[in-house]
């Protein structure tokens, strides 16, 4: 897997972030989405808790140790997982860089 | 996404905190997915044990299957799984369907199982039980899209919709899981539970239409220990911190 140690800015990390999603989703659905930072993963993307799964392990994947995601999730209730967006993402792993 | 093969079959699995020396199996529930456990009951009991998560046959992300939905078939999958992951001997929880799963391998495989640990598991013989998949198929889809996903509480989009009802088109009516069900009528009125020796927690909502089946199980199982959680068969959902410190709490217990 790869594992990468280079500091990313926002911009950088919101990219990847779309990529996740796009192999996770399906390009067609994409191309029908605006993804901005304020896309919620439930109401916005329409992603089901399976398909965040599947996001998760990107992360966990592409991150490796420097961030513990599924902790980072497993703090939140459940108003607050409904409500995680992409920003809030973005967010929590520029922290666990710096 | 960690995906094996068992049985022939893909199966996608979990895996959280390899290096421990003790494993719990979770086992998710009819029309639902590991995702019920991965957020936050599998990372709670995963900072002391090797927590394993897999998806069924047709479910989450693992294979399709036509056949083979009864608790044999279902058990010989599990069995099969923990040959492919060189799991010995494992704590096992199962939720609802996954309950009945979990007892199951407990009477065919005791030397592999450790402790047990049953969340709202129902009796097969319940009308009320045997009518939930009839009732899925007439209500699941207007009632989930009106109201809430099983684990996320929002309204479904066009996308998840189509999705969720092409998994229960294809499990209603190509698969064998209704006939496969109705066959397992009869198992809470089995000796074969009695002869369940492990020690055995069970979780029940105390607003669940299973709780009697709860009831019955803590009658039938010398080492059972029954706890009632406010909430109803979501418990899971409804309660995640609060199952996950009872499960952990119970792994842990000498």
């Amino acid at each position: 897997m790869d594992t990468i140690t280079t500091k990313l800015s926002s911009e950088e990390i919101f990219n990847l972030m779309k990529q996740f999603i796009t192999e996770v989703i399906g390009e067609e659905f994409v191309e029908e989405m605006d993804i901005t930072p304020e896309s919620s993963f439930t109401k916005d993307l329409e992603m089901d808790s399976i398909e965040i799964v599947s996001f998760s392990e990107k992360i966990k994947a592409h991150f490796g140790e420097q961030i513990d995601f599924t902790g980072w999730l497993s703090s939140m209730d459940l108003d607050q997982l409904i409500n995680l967006n992409l920003g809030m993402i973005i967010s929590y792993i520029e922290e666990c860089q710096s | 996404m960690p995906i094996i093969t068992v049985n022939g079959k893909s199966v996608h699995i979990q895996e959280l905190n390899k290096g421990a020396t003790e494993t719990i199996v979770l086992v998710h529930g009819m029309f639902s997915n590991l995702s019920v456990y991965y957020f936050n009951i599998a990372p709670l009991l995963a900072t002391k044990y090797h927590v394993v998560l897999y998806d069924l046959k047709s479910h989450g992300m693992s294979e399709k299957a036509l056949e083979g939905y009864d608790l044999e078939s279902m058990t010989n999958d599990l069995f099969a799984l923990m040959e492919v992951l060189n799991l010995q001997k494992v704590h096992l929880g199962g939720y609802s369907f996954g309950g009945l799963i979990a007892l199951k391998m407990a009477i065919r495989f005791p030397e592999r199982i450790n402790k047990l640990a049953i969340i709202e598991a129902p009796d097969p013989n319940d009308d009320k039980t045997r009518g939930i998949i009839d009732e899925y198929s007439r209500e699941f889809l207007e009632h989930y899209v009106e109201n809430f996903t099983d684990t996320t509480k929002v309204k479904m989009g066009k996308r998840q919709m189509e999705r969720n009802h092409r998994m229960y088109e294809y499990l209603f009516y190509q698969t064998s899981i209704k006939t496969d069900m109705e066959l397992e009528k009869d198992f809470f009125g089995s000796p074969a539970i009695e002869t369940i020796k492990q020690s055995t927690l069970l979780l029940y909502g105390t607003d669940s239409n299973c709780l009697n089946a709860g009831k019955h199980l803590d009658g039938m199982i010398k080492n059972a220990s029954l706890i009632a959680i406010p909430g109803d068969h979501n418990i899971p959902i409804q309660q995640p911190l609060v199952i996950a410190e009872a499960l952990l709490n119970f792994f842990q217990e000498i």
